[in-house]
C-alpha cells in the first residue's frame, strides 16, 4: 500500500526525510487498522447468508406449492447442498480472508438459489426426473463450483502472484477458446461451436476463458498503462493515442472477430471485447479508447451483418420481431416474442412461482430464464434480481476503487464488469433492447461451466476485497 | 391450500426478496453516505494531529474535541481558525494543486532549482525565488530578488513579510496557503 499513494507527494523533490516520514506514517496506519474487529464483517455475512438461504428455499417451496400443490422434501434436501457449501465457504473466509467483502457471497447465493428453483420449475413442467432434470445437474454443478471456489480461496492466498502468470493466463485463454474447434471433442449446439464434450459431460470453455483473459489484461495493462496513456493528435475534441499504441486493441479485436466467425457466437465476442475496452479505459483514463473501441465494434458488426447469415437473421428477428413471417421462420423471432408475451403475462407482481407457463418459451431454463422469472415473479421480482446484480457488480468495482495496487484494481473491475456486461447482453437481448445473443445469465441460468466460472469470479473478488484492509465499510 | 393463502405467500416472497436488498443496502450505507468514524479512528485522528503538531508527550485525546469537528476523512487536517503557528504549507492553485508539505523548523526555500525545498517548474519562477522562514513566533516570507516577484494577499512584497494562517502567497502561477 505504500507504493502508489505517496508517489505524488514524494515527486515534489522535497527532502527525502519528509518522504520517509510520510511512508513511515502510512506503515503505522496500516498496522493500526489491522486492530479492527473483522468478525463484525463475517457476522454480517452470515446474517445475510441465512436470508439468502431462506430466499432460495422459499422459492423452491413456492414452486412446489404452485406446480405440485404439495411440498416434496427430497429436492429441497438436494438443494440444501448450496446452503451447506456456501456455509463452508463462509467458514473458509473466516479463516483465510477475514476482511473480505461481506455482501458478495450472500448475493451470489441468493441468485444461485433462485436459479435452481426456476430450473426445477421448468423440469416439473417438462416431467424431467433424475439426471435428465436440468435442476439435478445444476445442483451437482453448484456443488462442484463451490468446492472449486473454496479451494481457490484457500490456495490463492496472495492474488498478486496471478500477475506473474499473466502470459500463462493468455495462453490458457487461447487454448480454452480453441478447444471447441478441435475435432473430436468440439460440439456445435444451435449453430454455435462453443462446447466441448467428453461422453455425457459437456462444457463451455469460453466461460473460463473470460477469467483467464481478465487476469491477462490486468497484468498486461498494469505494465503497459503508461505507454498506452500517451496521447497523440487531437481530433474532434478528443486526444487520440499514437498509432503505434493501437496494436493491442487491434489484436484483441481480431481475436473477438475470429470467435465471431469460427465459433459463430456473437455474445461471447462482444463480452471479451467489452472486457478489454473497459479495462484499458480504467487503466489509462482516456476516453479516446472508448471511441476507438465502439468504432471497431461498429465496423465489425457491419462487416458481420453483410457477410454472415446468422448475424443477419439475429438482427432481423430483433427489429422485425412481431412480423408474422419473421415470427414463423425457423431461427426467427418466435423465442423472443414468446419471452416478451411471458413477461407481459406476468405483469407487475407475476403469476406466482409455479403458476405461469414459462415453459412455452424454448430454453426457458437457460438463455430464457430471465423472461421465465419475469413471468412468475413479475416486474417487482425481476427488478429485485437486477438489483442483486447491481449490488454484486458495484461491490467488485468498489474493490477496484479502493484497491491497494494497479493489478488488484484492474482485475476486480474487469471481473465485476464481465458479470455486469453479461447480464446486460442477456437482459438486453430478451427485452429486445439489443439483438439477442446466446449468453448465460450469471448464477441463474442452467449450465455448469457458467456456474463454475462465476463462482470462481466470486472467489477471486472475495480474495481481492480482502486485500483492501481496513478500508471497507462497517 | 386456498387461493388467498397462496397470494399472500407469493407477495410475501417478493417482500422477502426486497427486504434482502434493503438489508444489503442498509449495511452498505457507509459506502453511500461516507464513513462514520469509529471511536478507534477518532483516537487515531487525534494522535495523528498531536504527532503532526510535534508534541512529544501524547496529550490524552479528549473524545469531545474529536466529536466537535467530526472530520469526514482521516486526511483532512485542522481548518484555519484562531491563532497558533502554521505547521503545513498547501498549494491551492497551479500545477501542483493539492500538494501538502510539513513546514520544517529551519524554513523552506521555494524556487525552480532542484535544491529548493519546494520546487516549482514554470517560466515565472526564479531559480531561488523566495524563502519562508520562522522569525520569533511567526512565519515570514522573504523574496530572494526574484524577477517576477512574490505576492502576499495580492500585494507584491520586497522585504520579509509576516504570513498568517490562511493568507495566500502567490509565486508565478502557483498559490500557497499556510495551515496549522
Amino acid at each position: 500500500m505504500t507504493q502508489a499513494a505517496p508517489r505524488d507527494r514524494a515527486a515534489t523533490g522535497s527532502n527525502a526525510l519528509q518522504t520517509g516520514l510520510i511512508q513511515l506514517r502510512e506503515v503505522t496506519e496500516a498496522i493500526r487498522v489491522r486492530v479492527r474487529n473483522p468478525a463484525k464483517l463475517r457476522n454480517l455475512e452470515l446474517f445475510l447468508l441465512v436470508i439468502a438461504w431462506v430466499v432460495g428455499g422459499g422459492a423452491m417451496v413456492l414452486v412446489q406449492l404452485g406446480a405440485l400443490e404439495t411440498v416434496d422434501l427430497f429436492p429441497l434436501q438436494l438443494a440444501a447442498i448450496l446452503a451447506v457449501l456456501t456455509f463452508a465457504l463462509h467458514i473458509a473466509l473466516r479463516v483465510v480472508a477475514r476482511e473480505a467483502d461481506a455482501i458478495i457471497l450472500p448475493v451470489a447465493t441468493a441468485l444461485n438459489g433462485i436459479g435452481i428453483a426456476m430450473i426445477y420449475r421448468i423440469d416439473i413442467a417438462q416431467g424431467a426426473t433424475g439426471w435428465d432434470a436440468a435442476s439435478m445437474r445444476q445442483i451437482a454443478w453448484t456443488g462442484i463450483a463451490l468446492v472449486i471456489a473454496i479451494a481457490a480461496i484457500v490456495l490463492v492466498r496472495n492474488h498478486r502472484v496471478l500477475a506473474r502468470y499473466r502470459f500463462l493466463a493468455m495462453a490458457a485463454a487461447f487454448v480454452l477458446l480453441l478447444l471447441p474447434l478441435m475435432p473430436g471433442i468440439g460440439r456445435t449446439v444451435n449453430g454455435a461451436t462453443v462446447w466441448v464434450g467428453v461422453g455425457p459431460v459437456t462444457f463451455q470453455p469460453g466461460e473460463l476463458a473470460k477469467i483467464a483473459l481478465a487476469i491477462f489484461f490486468a497484468g498486461y495493462l498494469m505494465t503497459a498503462r503508461d505507454s498506452l496513456s500517451v496521447v497523440g493528435k487531437r481530433f474532434l475534441g478528443i486526444r487520440f493515442p499514437r498509432v503505434r499504441d493501437l496494436g493491442p486493441i487491434l489484436v484483441v479485436w481480431a481475436m473477438c472477430m475470429l470467435v465471431l466467425v469460427f465459433q459463430r457466437d456473437l455474445g461471447t465476442s462482444l463480452l471479451y471485447f467489452g472486457l478489454f475496452l473497459v479495462m484499458i479505459y480504467v487503466a489509462t483514463g482516456r476516453r479516446s479508447w472508448m471511441v476507438i473501441g465502439v468504432g471497431l465494434v461498429a465496423l465489425g458488426g457491419v462487416a458481420a451483418y453483410f457477410t454472415m447469415g446468422y448475424v443477419q437473421r439475429r438482427i432481423h428477428a430483433w427489429i422485425h420481431a412481431f412480423d408474422n413471417d419473421v415470427y414463423n421462420a425457423s431461427g426467427g423471432s418466435f423465442q423472443i416474442v414468446e419471452g416478451i408475451f411471458g413477461m407481459a403475462h406476468g405483469g407487475l407482481l407475476g403469476t406466482g412461482l409455479g403458476l405461469g407457463r414459462p415453459y412455452l418459451t424454448p430454453y426457458a431454463n437457460s438463455d430464457y430464464i430471465i423472461p421465465s422469472l419475469g413471468e412468475e415473479l413479475g416486474l417487482a421480482g425481476l427488478m429485485a434480481i437486477l438489483c442483486l446484480y447491481i449490488v454484486l457488480v458495484s461491490r467488485g468495482i468498489r474493490v477496484g476503487f479502493q484497491g491497494p495496487d494497479d493489478f488488484t484494481k484492474l482485475l476486480s473491475v474487469g471481473l465485476a464488469f464481465v458479470i455486469g456486461l453479461q447480464v446486460f447482453i442477456v437482459v438486453g437481448g430478451v427485452t429486445r433492447l439489443i439483438p439477442l445473443t446466446g449468453l448465460t445469465t450469471p448464477f441463474l441460468a442452467a449450465g455448469g461451466s457458467s456456474l463454475l466460472a462465476n463462482w470462481l469470479i466470486v472467489a477471486l473478488l472475495l480474495r481481492l476485497s480482502d486485500s483492501v484492509r481496513g478500508r471497507g465499510f462497517a | 391450500m386456498s387461493e388467498l393463502t397462496l397470494i399472500i405467500i407469493r407477495i410475501g416472497f417478493l417482500a422477502l426478496l426486497w427486504l434482502f436488498i434493503f438489508i444489503v443496502l442498509y449495511s452498505l450505507r457507509s459506502d453511500l453516505f461516507g464513513p462514520r468514524l469509529t471511536q478507534l479512528q477518532q483516537v487515531a485522528v487525534q494522535s495523528q494531529r498531536s504527532r503532526s503538531a510535534g508534541t512529544t508527550g501524547t496529550t490524552a485525546p479528549a473524545p469531545a474535541a474529536a466529536a466537535s469537528d467530526t472530520p469526514t476523512t482521516i486526511t483532512e487536517r485542522a481548518a484555519p481558525a484562531g491563532g497558533g503557528l502554521a505547521r503545513r504549507i498547501v498549494v491551492t492553485s497551479g500545477p501542483k494543486t493539492g500538494l501538502e508539505l510539513d513546514l520544517p523548523e529551519t524554513g523552506l526555500t521555494i524556487g525552480r532549482s532542484s535544491g529548493s525545498g519546494l520546487q516549482i517548474k514554470d517560466d515565472y519562477t526564479s531559480g531561488s525565488h523566495a524563502k519562508i522562514v520562522r522569525w520569533r513566533d511567526q512565519w515570514m516570507v522573504q523574496d530572494q530578488g526574484s524577477t517576477n516577484g512574490t505576492f502576499v494577499d495580492g500585494k507584491r512584497v520586497s522585504e520579509a513579510t509576516p504570513v498568517r494562517v490562511g493568507s495566500s502567497i502567490r509565486i508565478g502561477t502557483t498559490t500557497f496557503e499556510l495551515r496549522r
